[in-house]
């Protein structure tokens, strides 16, 4: 157990301080949602009944999909994209796709490489990209979890202010979704192109997503 | 993993959520006809027993309640014709009116009545509301 945990510490605490930071988010969006409540001269509710509330189901969701449509594109675009000096970049030339013998695949495959590698075909081509597949799969539900969830909350509003409620069609054109949306997607995209050119000039010794310390500025591609 | 496993219980929650509205709205439809029943049968304690407390003491600025909400022009009492629900929140679409409700701890509760769309986004004209 002390082995699992030591060896897998990286996922397990980023596991932990996601549900930590996940049931801090519910306290404080069930106060301001009762705080809303109140002013409206409506009763609070649980939390329980919080926790289930579209209010609640719209706030998680518009924050996971703006997080795995960041790790997708930086990802994918990773692959054709380059960053002189960057560790999160490839080197100069190396663009693309790269060989079947770099990527071990097919009939360059050893015994360690998964099955999935070694097959070829199909199951071959859906390896290959099976990470971006599924974190792309997981923005485009937790983006339409965003949109189900937030068409019930937008509409609970409308209602509370004597409007009509939209259906979730017209929702997608309101300007609450899109600034949901867009309010996170500019947020993601400045972390990622700052980290990438700060990796550039700035270090963190120890740290893989950092350039060792004396590394050049110039030095693409390595990492700590 | 544990966040995409989350999602999903986030999801089929949200769903199974929907499986209760139907009897939440019906809670809400009965609310709405009984009170404009009560204020066709000039019962207005009983009318102004399904205010929700804000929406009780507008109506009482003048006089009693129970007086007031009978000298309101509320429409006849008229048939359902649609009604959502939305969290703690629901609307309610009689022939010739529009009913707002909210939950209370007593359950739905008229928080506007008598309304009118304005149109152009704008929210309803009520002869009733907080």
């Amino acid at each position: 157990m002390r082995r699992f945990l030591k060896e897998n510490s990286l996922g397990v605490v980023f596991g932990v301080l996601f549900l930590v930071v996940l049931g801090a988010q519910a306290y404080a969006g069930h106060a301001t949602f009762n705080q809303q409540q109140l002013t409206e001269g409506l009763p609070p509710i649980s939390l329980g009944r919080y926790l289930t509330s579209a209010s609640f189901g719209a706030d998680v969701a518009e924050n996971w999909q703006s997080e795995y449509l960041q790790f997708f594109l930086y990802l994918i675009l990773t692959v054709f994209l380059l960053q002189k000096g960057s560790p999160e970049s490839k080197k100069p030339g190396e663009s693309g796709l790269e060989s079947d013998k770099e990527q071990k695949v097919g009939a360059f495959a050893d015994e360690n490489s998964p099955a999935w590698a070694r097959t070829g075909g199909w199951r071959t081509r859906v390896f290959s990209n099976s990470l971006g597949l599924v974190m792309g799969l997981i923005f485009l539900a937790s983006w339409s979890a965003q949109s189900i969830a937030g068409v019930a909350a937008f509409n609970e509003e409308q209602l509370a202010d004597l409007q009509d409620p939209v259906t979730w069609s017209q929702y997608l054109t309101e300007p609450d979704f899109w600034n949901r949306t867009l309010q996170n997607w500019q947020s993601e995209l400045l972390a990622v192109a700052s980290f990438a050119i700060l990796a550039i000039y700035l270090r963190q010794r120890g740290s893989p997503q950092s350039k060792p310390v004396g590394t050049a500025h110039t030095a693409t591609g390595i990492e700590g | 993993m544990i966040r995409f496993l989350l999602g999903v219980v986030a999801t089929v929650g949200l769903l199974a959520g929907c499986a209760s509205v139907d009897g939440r709205a019906q809670a809400a439809d009965a609310v709405a006809e009984r009170l404009f029943a009560a204020i066709d049968a000039g019962d207005g304690d009983a009318a102004c027993a399904l205010l929700a407390p804000e929406t009780e003491r507008s109506v009482a600025e003048e006089q009693p309640c129970a007086e007031a909400i009978l000298d309101e022009d509320l429409p006849e009492p008229g048939q359902v014709t649609g009604t959502w629900v939305y969290g703690q929140q629901a609307q309610v679409k009689l022939t010739g009116d529009t009913v707002f409700l909210a939950v209370f701890p007593g359950g739905w509760r008229v928080v506007a009545a008598g309304c009118t769309p304005r149109g152009g986004g704008r929210p309803y004209d009520c002869e009733v509301e907080a």
